[in-house]
């Protein structure tokens, strides 16, 4: 078998560990499946409170806290040029080939992929989030996502609903934007007393997991929320739901956790109805003790407004939950039908929906147990490692144009790699609209030639390169390694 | 012309002494050695005129002395005090004295006396750096560096081996730049020493001294650790 051509990564965002969420938890865990697949992967973001300079992660995932100005919900102020000279002299330095931005508020990251392209680097953009058209931050945001991303190299999107938006939002070639789910860590999310099936099959043949206990009678169905309690979560949805689910089952009670601007409604909900017994609010709770909360429920609610992907009902799944959520953004794609009951985001139809779900748990309809199983094939982030990977050979051409965008081009025959001429890249910002194509136009060329001035005051050959991570950590090649890397003069 | 990028040298008087002097000073060559014997000259001279400028600045003030022997002293007199002002005198009627008088004269005592002293520092300032680690194993690790302007001293550190806690090489931000350095974490103090703070140097350099040091303090020991630590 040929040898499979490997990349030096550089993964953007200014969503990074310590701060916990779901880009955070995305690019760490891409990284690590990409490290293990044999490629370098570095990581930019800026500088936590005490965190600053550089660290190194389990499995040397190399992480550049550059010091700079935080502004509003741990994002940079966007200072076009200032981060140019760092980024570059960190991009010499690991001979970084391909920049993978993440998240489209990160401003940190719009700017590393402009700065890319003027030095002549691939790029790759991940996109998180949903956004609206209608209110002034949302058209300010598409402008500049239409910016930056006129020129990369090859877009992500996590859900196919968000890859509509992205190429709505940003003007782009449907083509050009590739769906990669998030995954799951499915072994931190088993359910409780999971055995594992494939111990049960000694002889050969797979056995269902035994299944569940029916649920008595007047057993407690315990509905388990675990969101951040902003509006667009659906907090409002929840608060105005929760009393009338409650009437209308007696056995049911609610277990929340999360904080956030809205849990004050909740709990002025609570007192209200007075449901101290039946409602309990945990709080926020990390990441680890998600699992924990999950499998102390029966059913999952989850009343977003907006979602790109839903990573949580995934979780939830996994954890042998039965999933209600809104039928809005990318989560009707995510699970499926099994084990999911769907509803508008509306009050009368997320009760009705809940109650659909616990008539059917009380029945012994769902056959909850196979869930974590069937979760566990779907998603990994090594298949998600792999299909990022297929991503990067696309855009540096290791497999060729035909194979890698297929033949049914959409009446569009031109070339998609983007070419790194300074006049090609100036008329694909000029098609960005009136004012604003001549303001990118303009942004780029000075950015050309504080790139030409960054080469001539710091010297290429001035910068240090950084050794390798010796890979494939094993006692004794780890060893070995360090000695060979001891011999380098 | 005058300074090279840094460049390291390792002096081995013993087996368990090593030094390590990371300098800009390159090669001593003749063309080099003649510059900068003219190039202190230079900086004598220019002090010297600074100081003719002051003081002309100061006989043109109201509060001097108007009386100054003109005759010119003989004999043993060449080595007294009224030689120096006899001389001094007549510097100041000389043409080059003359041109500073005169361009001295309408400068504001606020503008001149800063800028006499910005000057003179100038002047101090040394053109090379060089720092210094010296290893003896049993004993510690001595840093020095060499003071910024002719007047300091140098400054150096000793730290006893058994408060040395590890070396190490490092990487952190230095401005628009990400630096590798080489570390000695001493026990009981909040913050790091950095070996040679002020050149450095690259990480070739660096490395061999990381080496190098490790080899001579803890003998077999050396360089059996990961190479960096984040």
């Amino acid at each position: 078998m040929a040898r499979r051509r490997t990349y030096t990564v550089a993964m953007v965002s200014d969503y990074f560990f310590p701060q916990p969420g779901g880009v955070e938890s995305h690019i760490y865990q891409l990284s690590s499946k990409l490290i293990d697949r044999g490629h370098k992967v570095i990581i930019i973001t800026h500088a936590y409170d005490d965190r600053k300079g550089v660290r190194y992660l389990t499995n040397g995932v190399k992480v550049y806290h550059v010091p700079f100005f935080v502004i509003y919900r741990n994002t940079t102020f966007p200072t076009v040029f200032s981060f140019f000279p760092v980024f570059r002299n960190i991009c010499i330095r690991e001979r970084i080939e391909i920049v993978h931005g993440h998240g489209s508020l990160s401003s940190l990251c719009h700017e590393a992929i402009l700065h890319a392209r003027t030095m002549g680097l691939r790029t790759v953009f991940t996109d998180h989030s949903l956004f609206g058209f209608a209110d002034a931050a949302s058209i300010l945001t598409n402008k500049l996502l239409k910016f930056i991303l006129s020129d990369v190299d090859h877009s992500i999107c996590v859900s196919h609903t968000c890859k509509e938006n992205t190429v709505l939002r940003a003007s782009l070639d449907p083509l050009m934007v590739s769906v990669i789910p998030n995954a799951i860590v499915a072994e931190s999310f088993r359910p409780r007393n999971y055995r594992s099936s494939s111990r049960a099959g000694a002889n050969g043949f797979q056995t269902d997991p035994p299944p569940a206990r029916p649920l008595a009678p007047h057993e407690m169905i315990t509905i388990v929320v675990i969101s951040r309690l902003f509006y667009n979560k659906g907090t409002d949805l929840l608060t105005a739901a929760i009393p009338r689910i409650l009437e209308e089952h007696p056995n049911t009670r609610f277990l929340i956790a999360g904080s956030g601007p809205n849990a004050i409604d909740l709990e002025q909900m609570i007192e209200t109805n007075v449901l101290q017994d039946r409602v309990q609010m945990l709080g926020s709770i990390r990441h680890e003790e998600v699992r924990d909360v999950m499998t102390r429920g029966h059913i999952y609610l989850h009343p977003s407004l907006t979602e790109a992907f839903g990573t949580v009902i995934v979780e939830a799944a996994s954890c042998g939950l039965y999933v209600v959520c809104t039928q809005v953004g990318g989560i009707p794609e995510v699970l499926p039908s099994h084990m999911t009951t769907f509803a508008k985001p509306e009050e009368d139809d997320v009760v009705a929906a809940t109650g659909k779900a616990i008539t059917a748990m009380r029945a012994g309809q769902v056959r909850t147990e196979k869930f974590h199983d069937q979760v566990k094939k779907m998603y990994s982030w090594s298949n998600v490692a792999l299909r990022t990977e297929r991503v990067y050979d696309g855009i540096t051409g290791t497999i060729s144009e035909e194979d890698f965008y297929g033949c049914d081009t959409g009446g569009y025959n031109g070339s998609r790699i983007r070419d790194f001429t300074l006049i090609d890249r100036l008329k694909r910002y000029y098609g960005c609209g009136i004012w604003a194509g001549k303001l990118f136009c303009l942004c780029v060329a000075i950015d050309y030639l504080f790139f030409l001035f960054l080469e001539w005051w710091f010297p290429r050959e001035n910068i240090d390169t950084c050794p390798d991570w010796p890979r494939k950590p094993s006692a004794d090649e780890r060893t070995s390694s360090v000695d060979a890397d001891a011999k380098r003069p | 012309m005058l300074t090279t990028t840094p460049r390291l040298y390792t002096r081995r008087p013993s087996p368990t002494t090593a030094e390590f002097t990371v300098t800009t000073l390159p090669p001593p060559t003749i063309p080099l050695r003649i510059l900068r014997v003219l190039l202190l000259a230079l900086r004598v001279a220019l002090v010297l005129l600074t100081a003719l400028a002051l003081h002309a600045r100061w006989l043109s003030s109201p509060y001097a002395q108007p009386s100054l022997p003109s005759t010119c002293p003989t004999g043993d007199g060449w080595f007294s005090m009224e030689a120096v002002w006899y001389a001094l005198d007549t510097l100041h009627k000389s043409s080059l004295g003359q041109l500073v008088g005169g361009l001295v004269e309408n400068v504001p005592l606020v503008v001149l006396l800063p800028a006499a002293a910005a000057l003179c520092y100038l002047l101090a300032l040394r053109v090379h750096t060089t720092e210094s680690l010296l290893v003896m194993r049993g004993l510690g690790v001595q840093t020095s560096s060499s003071p910024a302007t002719y007047l300091a001293s140098a400054t150096s550190r000793f730290i006893p081996t058994e408060k040395i806690r590890d070396i190490f090489v490092n990487e952190a931000f230095r401005g628009f730049e990400v630096r590798y350095y080489l570390i000695v974490v001493v026990e009981g103090e909040e913050n790091v020493v950095v070996v040679f703070p002020r050149l450095l140097p690259r990480r070739s350099i660096v490395e061999t001294v990381w080496r190098g040091a490790r080899a001579c303090l803890y003998e077999s020991r050396g360089g059996d650790t990961t190479e960096e630590k984040g």
